[in-house]
């Protein structure tokens, strides 16, 4: 990809830090998901948080293909949360019926990194509220 | 040279009255130049116009093609005093050299009016002509024919919106393919919105490529609305830059920003049909101030068209990658939502929110 980067994708330690920096189209969405696979495969990571707070919107095929990186996430033993749903993409997102499955969610980077290393017994089904 | 040299040159006697139409050029140019001089350079270089189209230009055709010839004249000269103007302080001169083909495309250019010109209505022509020559004012011409000010201003702003559809018709050569093309052309040149919408005049330009092709200088005068914004689609890419365009137009509004992202959610879940099933077409925002502010959203492609709408406005539906069409979402996110759909022919969504914020 050339110009700025459209998403960004940072390694720490057993985790994974994936930013989206803009709005994506479906292409590119589609890339930053195989793109995201693929690195969790790589680096062996045990969980993923994926900031979303510059997406303008997350219509049924963003919300989908967020689920689906989660899914496939799991399938290769890391853990997802979806971090920054604005307020107003999470109204959007009641509104069109559509919500990130069982994928949790929390309010920001910091709450996600937090969650995805709260004690391991603790694991539940995490948080499931959109942020706002 | 001067005006009088054109009487001496008249050999042939069956050649165009030229100098007859000196008169009626002066006062055309004299009502819109003050400087003598100038006026009577424009007079000059008016007549050589009209004398070298004169042979191709039909009989009693002389004189409305003298008038508009005169007028274009008048134009380009304020075009360049504005351009020279604006250029003053510039050491260069930034204006193009003329072109060597000049001459010649005028010719074609002034060919083409005169032929549009024939085309119009005896009384279609006559009232424009009166109104041009001698800037006869609405109002008196009502009176002369039993009329109101208004319908005559009106019926001048159709001649004219007629005028330009068929100097493109004549200039490209063309004779429209279908029974619609016109009313089409007519509708976009006279840039009234509702009865583009009444011949749905945004369908036919996906669908005919003649109109396609001779729309863009029509469209030119409704395009710079500024409460309009018409985006084709036919990439991934193009859904994002719908969403946004009506994000940013609906913005002037005054809707609450989680009202601007219902808006672009529905327009990314409607436009996204576009692309994956129909392959092309186009999103139009519009702002509304009837019956009160508001966004709409036109959607419509030249597809293989939605086979059961009702079933696709359904929860549930689905068609592609286990996902519905995302019509029943992008219904919930909208105030009004319509879809007309017709096989083989294409798919129109039409959506409106309206703004309650004030
Ligand atoms: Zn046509």
């Amino acid at each position: 990809m050339t110009g700025p980067k459209l998403v960004s994708i940072l390694r720490q330690g057993d985790w994974l830090i994936a930013s989206i920096h803009t709005a994506l189209d479906d292409s590119q969405m589609l890339l930053f998901r195989n793109d995201l696979v693929e690195q969790i495969g790589r680096h062996r990571s045990r969980g993923v948080v994926i900031d979303v707070a510059a997406l303008d919107v997350l219509d049924s095929f963003g919300a989908n293909t967020l689920r689906t990186i989660a899914e496939m996430a799991r399938l290769r033993g890391a853990e997802t949360v979806i971090v920054g749903i604005q307020p107003d993409v999470a109204f959007a997102m009641v509104s069109l019926g559509m919500d990130t499955g069982d994928v949790p969610t929390a309010l920001d980077l910091e709450e996600g990194l937090a969650y995805l290393g709260r004690p391991t017994g603790a694991r539940s089904r995490g948080r499931r509220d959109a942020a706002g | 040279m001067g005006a009088t040299d054109f009487i001496g040159a008249r050999e042939d006697p069956s050649a165009p009255d030229v100098a007859a139409l000196i008169p009626m050029v002066r006062r055309v140019i004299g009502a819109r130049v003050a400087d003598p001089t100038t006026a009577e350079d424009l007079v000059q270089e008016t007549l050589v116009r009209v004398l070298t189209a004169a042979p191709r230009v039909e009989p009693g055709m002389l004189e409305p093609y003298a008038i508009v010839t005169a007028r274009n004249v008048v134009t380009s000269l304020w075009r360049q005093q504005d351009r020279d103007r604006r250029n003053q302080h510039r050491v260069v001169d930034l204006s193009p050299p003329d072109a060597p083909d000049d001459d010649m495309l005028a010719r074609e250019e002034q060919e083409a009016v005169a032929a549009a010109l024939a085309r119009l209505t005896d009384r279609e022509r006559d009232t424009l002509v009166a109104h041009e020559v001698s800037g006869q004012d609405t109002r008196s011409l009502a009176e002369e024919l039993g009329s109101t000010a208004g319908a005559v201003a009106a019926q001048l702003n159709r001649t004219r919106a007629r005028l330009r559809v068929e100097y493109l018709l004549v200039r490209e050569n063309v004779e429209p393919p279908t029974d619609r093309c016109r009313p089409v052309l007519l509708a976009l040149s006279g840039g009234d919105r509702r009865r583009q919408r009444e011949v749905d005049a945004g369908r036919h330009l996906l669908e005919c490529e003649v109109c396609a092709r001779l729309s863009p200088p029509l469209m030119e005068r409704t395009q710079s609305r500024d409460d309009e914004l018409r985006i084709p689609i036919a990439v991934d890419a193009d859904v994002v830059a719908a969403r946004q365009a009506a994000r940013e137009l609906a913005s002037r509004l005054g809707f609450a920003r989680t009202e601007l992202t219902l808006i672009a959610t529905a327009v990314s879940e409607v436009t996204r049909n576009i692309v994956r099933f129909a392959g092309a077409g186009e999103v139009v925002v519009e702002l509304l101030d009837q019956p009160r502010a508001g966004v709409r959203i036109t959607a419509r492609d030249t597809g293989p068209g939605i086979p059961d709408v009702q079933a696709a406005l359904a929860d549930g539906y689905s068609t592609y990658n286990g996902l519905g069409l995302g019509l029943p979402g992008a219904r919930r996110l909208m105030d009004e939502f319509a879809v007309v759909s017709e096989s083989g022919r294409g798919t129109t969504v039409t959506m409106t929110k309206w703004c309650d914020a004030r």
